[in-house]
């Protein structure tokens, strides 16, 4: 019992390490803000409109890149195909490649010369230095967040369920939307929730494709290189709570779905 | 004919289905009866089309039904895990089916009313499956299939997620919908499921059917060695004939003679003897005057009916005995005995080449 009670220790003692790392930048960060400071900030427009702009996109880009990736997701989780693994690897991609060089390949790819760019500015629109094209810079890191999430979700799903349906003589989108997806769907909501958060925070992908307009990641930075670390310091803890806010919002809303489900469940028992 | 399959093969991996050909009747009550990977599931989702055949054909009905999709064949499967639908009701589970079918709600309402009161589980409709028992359960999934009027019901192993003591209510109920004329195609591997329920058997080994007829004509007339055994019959020998002027007698390769009745053998074949008509004495069976071969108990195992008895007379013999013989004889292992069998009790086989690979 002794060494199983070093071993507590030691673990504790480490974990409390790990947690302490992530911690006390954070917290440093507020104890060297002052209420004044905070209080100028949080009415700066510039400021206010970037978070909100950071949000909005973040949020668009989730659910516009979702009708996509929800359907590939379903398909890495019941196909076999050749190649598959490639195809899973390059759902990886985004998460090894450097964020800058993300978005200097993008850039390649929706600037006028690039095949979409060229594409979207016959149809009048511009990709550059726009909100279109900081959506699809965050979807472009976030994706695979979503994707593997809801794979994961479809994967765990009964495939004879499925099958079930399919003898009951359920179509194969009938099958998707009423046995598949609401039994995938706490993955779906968990990935949708992860591609969110990651896709907001988003700055070197970002940066590249739109300096301007502002999203709040870019704006920090733009305070610290003009400003420095005091500038930086109250805006980047708006944004940190408002993101936190919304981060949490979004967790607890899916918590209490499940929640409602399970009183349902009670109250037919 | 209500189902027949014709020359069905498919290859899944390493394991072969191969020239299924069945035939059921309208109103029959078929069981396929296997040990596990002996291919029944497999053959089950070939005749549904939840996997496409390499080669043959189905009919349903006299329509060929070979490469229609799985939602128009009009075939009802209740799989071995059931697979209801966890995140709907009981009620909407059986309503699932019809709602695909587009039925006005009242239609819908009450087809499930009706089939949940047959079925035993109108007070169930309101929960979930993750608060039912197995029973229950299995219940929900025959309800969800039947409610759909199917030509043809499949089930695979559906005593599997029930208690014991549920089995039989299970079965009452499966008789019922079969008296009803619903015909059932029902896969197993427990033989007593397939006596107790079957019009007609097929048994499956290595993915290929080798024996079809009545409960009776499989299990009483073993066309190999494999089906003895499936049948709960241990004593089968493989046999040599040996023909003389007025007698026929057959010797095992252990070199243990039989003498058998008269009649025409073919010069090798399967000796099959029920235990419960092996006589067990120490001086040889009263009446018996042939075929007592002396042997010594080896071993000595409580059974339903009383005993069951191994005796080792070069070939291992097994005989049955009531409590009260026990009772009286006190037999013990190690005990020298003498085994008798009448003449008429001894059953020939005769071996083709197929015998040997079972």
């Amino acid at each position: 019992m002794k060494g199983h009670t070093l071993f507590n220790w030691i673990f504790a003692l480490l974990a409390s390490l790990v947690l302490l790392f992530i911690i006390a930048p954070l917290a440093g960060m507020f104890l060297h803000t002052s209420p004044e400071e905070m209080r100028s900030t949080a009415s700066d427009p510039a400021v206010i409109r970037s978070v909100w702009y950071t949000l909005a996109i973040a949020f668009a880009a989730t659910i516009i890149f979702a009708v996509g990736a929800v359907p590939l997701a379903w398909i890495m989780a019941r196909r076999k195909f050749p190649l598959k693994n490639v195809v899973q690897g390059i759902i990886d991609l985004p998460v090894v490649l450097p964020h800058t060089a993300a978005g200097i390949a993008l850039l390649g790819f929706i600037s006028r010369d690039g095949f979409l760019g060229g594409a979207a500015q016959k149809a009048g629109i511009l990709l550059v230095n726009n909100g279109a094209g900081i959506a699809l810079a965050m979807a472009f890191v976030s994706l695979p967040f979503l994707i593997n999430a809801a794979r994961d979700g479809f994967a765990a799903v009964p495939e004879r369920t499925e099958k079930a349906a399919l003898m009951l003589g359920a179509t194969q989108s009938r099958i998707f939307f009423t046995i598949s997806l609401p039994q995938a769907w706490r993955s779906v909501v968990s990935g949708f929730i992860m591609m969110f958060a990651r896709g907001m925070s988003e700055f070197g992908a970002v940066v590249i494709i739109a300096y301007h307009p502002m999203i709040a990641p870019v704006l920090i930075y733009d305070r610290f290189n003009t400003y420095g670390l005091s500038a930086a310091r109250p805006a980047s803890i708006i944004f940190i709570l408002v993101a936190l806010f919304f981060f949490v919002l979004f967790r607890v809303l899916a918590t209490e779905r499940r929640q409602i489900f399970r009183r349902e469940d009670d109250a037919t028992d | 004919m209500m189902l027949r399959t014709e020359k069905l093969c498919k290859r899944l991996d390493a394991f072969l289905l191969q020239e299924i050909s069945l035939e059921v009747s309208k109103g029959d009550y078929y069981v396929l009866l296997g040990r596990s990977g002996a291919g029944k599931t497999q053959l089950l989702e070939l005749i549904c089309g939840l996997t496409p055949p390499d080669k043959g054909k189905i009919f349903l009905d006299g329509e060929d039904i070979t490469r229609k999709r799985v939602q128009d064949r009009g075939i009802g499967l209740v799989f071995q895990d059931l697979a209801l639908f966890p995140h709907f009701s009981v009620k909407d589970n059986i309503m699932y089916p019809l709602k695909v079918m587009k039925l006005p709600l009242k239609e819908r309402v009450d087809r499930v009313q009706r089939t949940a009161g047959e079925m035993n589980i109108t007070d169930l409709l309101l929960r979930k499956p993750e608060n039912l028992s197995g029973g229950e359960k299995q219940r929900v999934a025959l309800a969800r299939t039947l409610v759909t009027q199917p030509k043809i019901l499949l089930l695979d192993e559906p005593m599997a997620s029930v208690d014991a003591s549920l089995k039989d209510s299970i079965r009452r109920m499966l008789r019922r919908l079969n008296r009803n004329g619903q015909t059932i195609v029902h896969v197993t591997h427990d033989f007593g499921e397939a006596i107790s329920l079957a019009s007609r058997v097929g048994v499956m080994h290595n993915g290929r059917i080798i024996q079809e007829g009545t409960p009776d004509e499989v299990f009483t007339h073993p066309a190999n060695r494999f089906v003895a055994r499936y049948a709960g019959i241990k004593n089968f020998f493989r046999v040599t004939f040996v023909r003389s002027y007025n007698c026929c007698s057959c010797i095992t390769d252990n070199r243990t003679k039989f003498k058998l009745p008269k009649g025409d053998y073919p010069s090798s074949g399967l000796l099959i003897i029920a235990a419960t008509e092996v006589l067990l004495s120490r001086q040889g069976a009263a009446g018996v005057q042939i075929n007592n071969i002396h042997g010594v108990i080896e071993d000595i195992v409580p059974s339903p009916l009383g005993y069951e008895i191994t005796i080792n007379a070069g070939d291992h013999f097994y005989a049955d005995i009531t409590r009260r013989e026990m009772d009286e004889e006190k037999y013990v292992t190690g005990e020298p005995v003498i085994i008798s069998f009448r003449p008429e009790s001894l059953k020939m086989v005769g071996e083709g080449e197929e015998m040997n690979k079972y």
